[in-house]
C-alpha cells in the first residue's frame, strides 16, 4: 500500500467519519430544555391554565395554527415559500395528531428551540427565534393551557409541498446556530421594569419583529432586539408593508404618543390609523386581550426605539393646498383626483384627514409615506378585514375596489393620495397594481414570500 | 349627542361612532334619507353638512355634532333647494325615486359650488348611482337650473 493510500485509510476516512458523525449528531440532537428533569407534575391548577391562556394571547398562536372556520389550534394555515407550501400543524392535545404526547420538555424544545418531539427541525415560519425569549414560567403556563384548556381534535396535519431535497430539515440546525437567539429574555438593568416588560412582549412573546423587521436573504430577521437599528424598522410581508414601529416621524410611530400606541392596540384605532391588513388579525386575536399594564409597557418600550431620519426623510406636515384643487372643475385635470372624490373622499374626506378615530386619515398616514406602496394597493384592491373590538364589529370598513377600479385608476388615485396634503412619495405604477391584483387573488398559486404572521 | 338638523336641535342617545344615517332614520324617524349600500358606494343617503354633500351612512355622528345638517325633509326651505326640487318635477326625473333624495342633495351642493356647471362638471360631481338610469334627466334638470329658466315653480 502506498503511503498515500495508507494515509487515506488511517487519517482521512476516520476523520471524515468522525466529522460526519459529529454533524449527524449535531443536526439531530435535542437542544437542552430547562424542563428536562421536570417529571409529570400532575394536574395543573386552574390558575396556571388561565395564565397559559393569557400567554397564548400574547404569543398569538391561533393566528397561524387555525384557519377560518376550523377549530382553534388545529392548524392547516397554508404558508407559501419560494420552495413550496408548508402548513401550520395541529397543536391541540390530541395524542396522535396533535401534541398530546408532548412532555413539558418536548413542548419547550418546539416552542423555544424549533425542534419537534421526533427531532425534526421546524421551519422558522414558527417564530421560535422570538419565543426563545419566553420565561420558563410562561412556557410552563402555556403548556398547561395547551394540555388542559384546549380541546383535543383528531385532525391530520397537511403535508408540505416542498420537494426533496429541499424538504430536508436538518440544515436548519445550522441556520439556528447563526440566526436564532437561544436565550431567555435578560432584563436590561439600565432600564425600568415597564420598559423591560415591554421589551419582553415586543421582542419575545408578541414576536412583532416577525412581520415588522426586515429579513435578509437567509430569511432571518435583521435585528432581534432594541440594540439593532433594523429591529421593527418596517418590512414587506405577505403583500403588506408592515410599517416601522420605531420613532420615525413619517413611516413609524414618531407622531404617536404612548397613549396613541396604547389605544391602537387596545381598540384597533386612534386618530392616526385603524388596523388593516395582517394587523387586523393580530388585533382581533391578540393585542386587544393584553392587560392594560402590558399594553402600556409595549407602548413605553416602542416609544424608546429611535427613528432614522435619513431613511424616513423630512417630517411630514399637513398642506391644505390640494383640497382646493378638488373642486369639480379643478379635479378633472389631475389624474386620480376625480376617482378620489368619487370613491374615497366620502369617508377619508376631501381634506384627506379621515373622520376622527373612525376612518383613518390618508394625509400623513404611514402607508402614504413609505416608499413601498404595497399596503395602499392591497387595501384598495381587497379592502380591509372586519375589526372586532371587545366583541363589537366595526361600523366602517374599507370596501374592496378590485371589481370597480382598473389597475390604471388605482395607480392614479394612489399616486394622487401619495402626493397630496403634504404627502411626498413616489408614484404608484400600474404594473405594481397588476402584480398585487394577481398575487392576492385568493386562488393564486404565485408565491407570497414567507408567510409568517 | 346633540345634532342640529334642519335648523332644529335634536338629542339622540347613540354611540359616537353611530352612522348619521342610523340616527336620522332609526332614532329620529326621518326616513326621507335612504339606505342603499351603507358603504359610501351609492349616494342614496346623501345629506348636506354645512352645505357640503356627505354620505350619511359613513359619517359618524360624533363628526357632525355642532354642524348644520340639512336633509331632504327641509330642502325646500332653502331657495336653491326649492328650485332644484321644482326642476326635478318639471323634468320628471324620478322613476322609482329611491335614489332621488340623494340626487337632489348632490345637485344642490354642486350648484352652490358651481352655479353654471359644464357637462364635465356634472359628470364629476354627480356620482350617485341610479338603478333606474335617470342620469340624462338629472343632467337636463341641472342645465335648466343653471340657465335660470326654472324659477322654483313660482
Ligand atoms: S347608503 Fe350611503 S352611500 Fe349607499
Ligand atoms: S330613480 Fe330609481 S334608483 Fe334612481
Amino acid at each position: 500500500m502506498t503511503n498515500r493510500l495508507k494515509k487515506i485509510f488511517t487519517v482521512v476516512i476516520p476523520a471524515s467519519a468522525v466529522l460526519a458523525a459529529g454533524t449527524a449528531w449535531f443536526v439531530t440532537r435535542f437542544p437542552a430544555s430547562s424542563f428536562e428533569k421536570t417529571g409529570s407534575q400532575g394536574e395543573p391548577s386552574a390558575q396556571l391554565v388561565a395564565r397559559g391562556e393569557y400567554v397564548s394571547r400574547l404569543t398569538d398562536c391561533v393566528a397561524c395554527h387555525s384557519v377560518p372556520g376550523g377549530a382553534a389550534y388545529t392548524g392547516g394555515l397554508k404558508m407559501v415559500t419560494p420552495m413550496g407550501a408548508i402548513f401550520a400543524t395541529n397543536i391541540t392535545p390530541d395524542r396522535e395528531r396533535g401534541i398530546g404526547a408532548y412532555t413539558l420538555a418536548d413542548f419547550d424544545r418546539a416552542l423555544r428551540s424549533g425542534v419537534a418531539k421526533d427531532g425534526h427541525r421546524l421551519y422558522p415560519a414558527m417564530p421560535y427565534p422570538s419565543y426563545a425569549k419566553l420565561s420558563d414560567d410562561d412556557v410552563k403556563a402555556l403548556y398547561a393551557y395547551f394540555m388542559k384548556g384546549v380541546p383535543a381534535v383528531h385532525l391530520e396535519n397537511r403535508k408540505s409541498t416542498i420537494p426533496w431535497p429541499l424538504n430536508m430539515r436538518w440544515p436548519l440546525a445550522f441556520w439556528n446556530v447563526v440566526f436564532a437567539p437561544s436565550d431567555v429574555y435578560r432584563p436590561d438593568t439600565s432600564k425600568d421594569a415597564q420598559w423591560n416588560r415591554g421589551a419582553y412582549l415586543v421582542e419575545g412573546a408578541g414576536h412583532c419583529g416577525a412581520c415588522h423587521t426586515p429579513r435578509s436573504l437567509a430569511f432571518n430577521e435583521k435585528g432581534t432586539d432594541s440594540r439593532s437599528a433594523a429591529f421593527v424598522s418596517g418590512a414587506l410581508i405577505d403583500g403588506w408593508f408592515a410599517p416601522s414601529l420605531r420613532n420615525d416621524a413619517n413611516t413609524g410611530l414618531g407622531r404617536w404618543s404612548e397613549d396613541d400606541v396604547f389605544r391602537f392596540l387596545k381598540t384597533g384605532r386612534n386618530d392616526h390609523a385603524v388596523v388593516f391588513g395582517s394587523m387586523t388579525e393580530a388585533f382581533n386575536n391578540s393585542t386587544q386581550f393584553f392587560s392594560d399594564d402590558d399594553l402600556r409597557a409595549v407602548a413605553h418600550y416602542l416609544k424608546s426605539l429611535p427613528g432614522d431620519g435619513q431613511r424616513d426623510g423630512t417630517p411630514w406636515q399637513y398642506e391644505p393646498t390640494q383640497t382646493k384643487a378638488l373642486q369639480p372643475a379643478g379635479r378633472q385635470g389631475i389624474p386620480g383626483a376625480q376617482t378620489y372624490m368619487a370613491k374615497c373622499s366620502f369617508c377619508h374626506g376631501a381634506d384627506g384627514r379621515g373622520q376622527g378615530q373612525w376612518v383613518p386619515p390618508l394625509a400623513g398616514a404611514a402607508s402614504s409615506l413609505v416608499p413601498d406602496s404595497s399596503s395602499s394597493i392591497n387595501v384598495t384592491l381587497n379592502g380591509s378585514g372586519r375589526v372586532v373590538a371587545a366583541g363589537v364589529p366595526d361600523s366602517y370598513r374599507m370596501p374592496s375596489y378590485r371589481e370597480q377600479l382598473s389597475d390604471g385608476e388605482i395607480a392614479d388615485v394612489l399616486t394622487f393620495i401619495r402626493s397630496s396634503w403634504g404627502n411626498r412619495q413616489s408614484p404608484v405604477m400600474k404594473p405594481d397594481v397588476k402584480k398585487l391584483r394577481e398575487q392576492t387573488v385568493p386562488a393564486s398559486s404565485s408565491p407570497v414570500i414567507l408567510k409568517t404572521r | 349627542m346633540e345634532l342640529n338638523i334642519n335648523g332644529i336641535q335634536h338629542h339622540v342617545d347613540v354611540e359616537p361612532d353611530t352612522p348619521l344615517l342610523w340616527a336620522l332614520r332609526d332614532d329620529l324617524a326621518m326616513t326621507g334619507t335612504k339606505y342603499g349600500c351603507g358603504l359610501a358606494q351609492c349616494g342614496a343617503c346623501t345629506v348636506l353638512v354645512d352645505g357640503q354633500a356627505v354620505r350619511s351612512c359613513v359619517t359618524p355622528v360624533e363628526k357632525v355634532a355642532g354642524a348644520s345638517i340639512t336633509t331632504i325633509e327641509a330642502i325646500e326651505q332653502d331657495d336653491l333647494g326649492k328650485r332644484v326640487v321644482a326642476a326635478w318635477v318639471k323634468h320628471q326625473v324620478p322613476q322609482c325615486g329611491y335614489c332621488q333624495s340623494g340626487q337632489v342633495m348632490a345637485a344642490t351642493s354642486l350648484l352652490r359650488q358651481v352655479p353654471h356647471p359644464t357637462d364635465a362638471d356634472i359628470d364629476a360631481a354627480m356620482v350617485n348611482l341610479c338603478r333606474c338610469g335617470t342620469y340624462n334627466a338629472i343632467r337636463a334638470a341641472i342645465h335648466d337650473l343653471a340657465s335660470g329658466s326654472t324659477d322654483g315653480g313660482a
